[in-house]
């Protein structure tokens, strides 16, 4: 699991940390993921997750037209010249 | 080991309400000490990563949720500024009818002129204005095309921002320090005013004696202890914290109101597939209204994020999902929020654990609008042209035929817990937000509002916390942004003279 996945679900109340935890698990697993797939809600949920995982990648999210270091480059400089907090 | 501070007025919490009440006091001449529980957040450890600033900057990693029919994800921000460090900065005034509606039924007695003053203060200490077209960017100029074409009544969202440069990250911090939350705006003036901020600190009780508020204890990181002492508290934990340290101090109950009557405006998106370029982070993500429903409960704001939040919230899975997501510079998003009749709860959890158990069923009627609301969202989209609407529903479910049970709601403006009354067999607090039968007591969040706002909260939350302010310092609010009154320039009054 990606640092910041694991980051997001280590800040979650504990009953979802380990559901969620453990649907991860099984969703990666080829017959977890089928049998996840019978379940509408919980495979829109892991779908969701495994995806913004995927996305948080700076190379997969620059593909996609989103830089984030540039984004936090800019803030930076323009906090930096106007003297924002 | 354990501390003592005296103050004037100990202000629990430093979001909407703790923070602009502390500002105003503390500028009044006040002795205050504001305690937040969460931490103080720097704009340089904003990276712009949504999963990364989720578990950073909310409470529960955005995770708190009810329970009930359906459960609603409540994201709530914790730390200095609350969930104004990571809400989208919409600005709306509470819609005057509803406010003749808390005079009628709850015997509020919210004086028109007062309350614009209250109102034009916070909008010129925020920098409210409305976004520019250019700045709202495409995912906004999407929905404004759709609307314009229906002839859907329509405008550009006011908002908390100075110097935006459209960054689209409003909700996982903002990384140029536009957006005006109270932590960069209220907490500065506060401290440089005298107030004492101190965050970590974990209130586990209100002191009451005699009827009278004492202060509050505290719990620091490393297991000291804080006792503040003062004869005013202000509360403003929250609608889902207030009524708790209410309920733990032993306080607020009689009514039997507390805690109930929670409401959530209850929201969701959807997405659609467009034949041009969007890039919906470039811009202001929560820019652009339609209000054609808006007396009906339904309001529509503009909502959008980065590639991973969209990757969360999209409502496909499989190889939908993956094919969607490799357009995402073509998709575009809006929101719908419901001015909701469903009321919840909020009370302590069992056992040792002090988290909340927030109970929430979606009335029928509320449903009712979500099925018009998703299908107007639906024309929306089709009369802008776009190529695919994906609704967040389950496949095969119809907007006419869905079920509480088919719905994937989000909420972000909890309120109600510790509702406002003149009757106090009827509310927590009286007209000037003070807990019935408690000299000195008072809350200043949303959890004081007596009905759903049908419109983002926290212009009014600001608000109703500057006119609680100038009501203890027993002056009237000035006319203008800040009026004849500057902090610096008049006589302080003594402590004594404070309104008890």
């Amino acid at each position: 699991m990606s640092q910041p996945l694991d980051g997001f679900l280590a800040a979650a109340p504990a009953p979802q940390r380990a559901g969620l935890r453990a649907l991860l698990a099984l969703a990666r697993r080829p017959r977890g993921a089928r049998l996840i797939e019978l379940f509408p809600t919980l495979e829109q949920l892991t779908c969701g997750l495994l995806a913004a995982e995927r996305c948080e990648v700076d190379s997969a999210a620059r593909a996609l037209g989103w830089d984030a270091d540039a984004v936090v480059a800019r803030g930076r400089a323009l906090r930096c010249a106007e003297g924002r907090p | 080991m354990s501390e003592t501070l005296n103050a004037d007025v100990c202000v629990i919490g430093a979001g909407a309400g703790g923070a602009v009440a502390a500002a105003e006091l503390a500028e009044g001449g006040a002795r205050v000490v504001l305690l937040e529980q969460g931490p103080a957040h720097d704009a340089d450890q904003f990276s712009a990563r949504p999963l990364e600033m989720l578990g950073r900057l909310y409470r529960d990693s955005g995770q708190t949720a009810t329970l009930g029919s359906p459960p609603i994800l409540l994201p709530l921000g914790r730390g200095l500024g609350g969930t104004t460090l990571v809400n989208s900065g919409t600005c709306f005034r509470a819609p005057e009818p509803l406010l003749e509606r808390w005079r009628c039924e709850h015997g509020l007695e919210l004086d028109g002129l007062a309350l614009d003053h209250c109102y034009e203060r916070v909008e010129h200490a925020l920098s409210v204005a409305e976004v520019s077209p250019e700045l709202a960017g495409a995912n906004a100029a999407i929905a404004r095309r759709g609307a314009e074409r229906l002839g859907w009544s329509h405008g550009y969202l006011r908002r908390n921002a100075r110097g935006c440069v459209g960054s689209g990250v409003c909700v996982f911090g903002c990384p140029t320090s536009a957006k005006q939350h109270t932590g960069i705006t209220y907490l500065p003036r506060a401290r440089a005013a005298g107030a004492q901020v101190i965050t970590g600190a974990d209130v586990r009780r209100i002191l009451v004696e005699g009827g009278s508020a004492r202060g509050a204890q505290a719990r620091l990181a490393g297991r000291r202890a804080l006792e503040v002492h003062a004869p005013r508290v202000v509360l403003a934990a929250g609608t889902i914290h207030t009524p708790l340290l209410l309920a733990r101090s032993s306080l607020g109950g009689d009514s039997g109101q507390l805690g109930h009557n929670l409401v959530l405006h209850p929201a969701t998106a959807a997405f659609a597939l467009m034949d041009e370029i969007v890039d919906m982070a470039r811009g202001v993500p929560q820019s652009f209204y339609v209000d054609e429903f808006a007396g009906q409960g339904i309001m529509f704001e503009s909502v959008a994020g980065p590639p991973s939040y969209v990757a969360l919230a999209l409502p496909l899975t499989g190889t939908r999902h993956a094919a969607a997501m490799s357009r995402y510079r073509n998709l575009a998003q809006f929101g719908l929020m419901v001015s909701d009749s469903s009321r919840g709860r909020v009370h302590l959890g069992s056992g040792r654990s002090s988290r909340p158990l927030i109970r929430y069923d979606l009335v029928e009627s509320d449903v009712a609008k979500f099925r018009i609301g998703l299908r107007r969202l639906q024309e929306l989209f089709e009369a802008a042209g776009a190529r695919e609407v994906y609704l967040p529903l389950a496949p095969r479910v119809a907007p006419e035929h869905l079920r509480a049970r088919d719905l994937k709601l989000l909420a972000f403006h909890p309120l109600g817990t510790a509702r406002a009354d003149a009757d106090p067999a009827r509310g927590v607090l009286d007209s000037d937000l003070r807990v019935h039968g408690v000299r000195g007591l008072y809350v200043a969040d949303g959890s004081v509002m007596p009905s759903s706002l049908g419109v983002n909260p926290q212009l009014t939350i600001m608000a109703l916390a500057t006119r609680l302010a100038f009501h203890l310092l027993e002056r009237t609010v000035p006319d203008g942004p800040r009026g004849s009154y500057d902090g610096a320039s008049e006589v302080s009054p003594s402590p004594a003279s404070m309104s008890p």
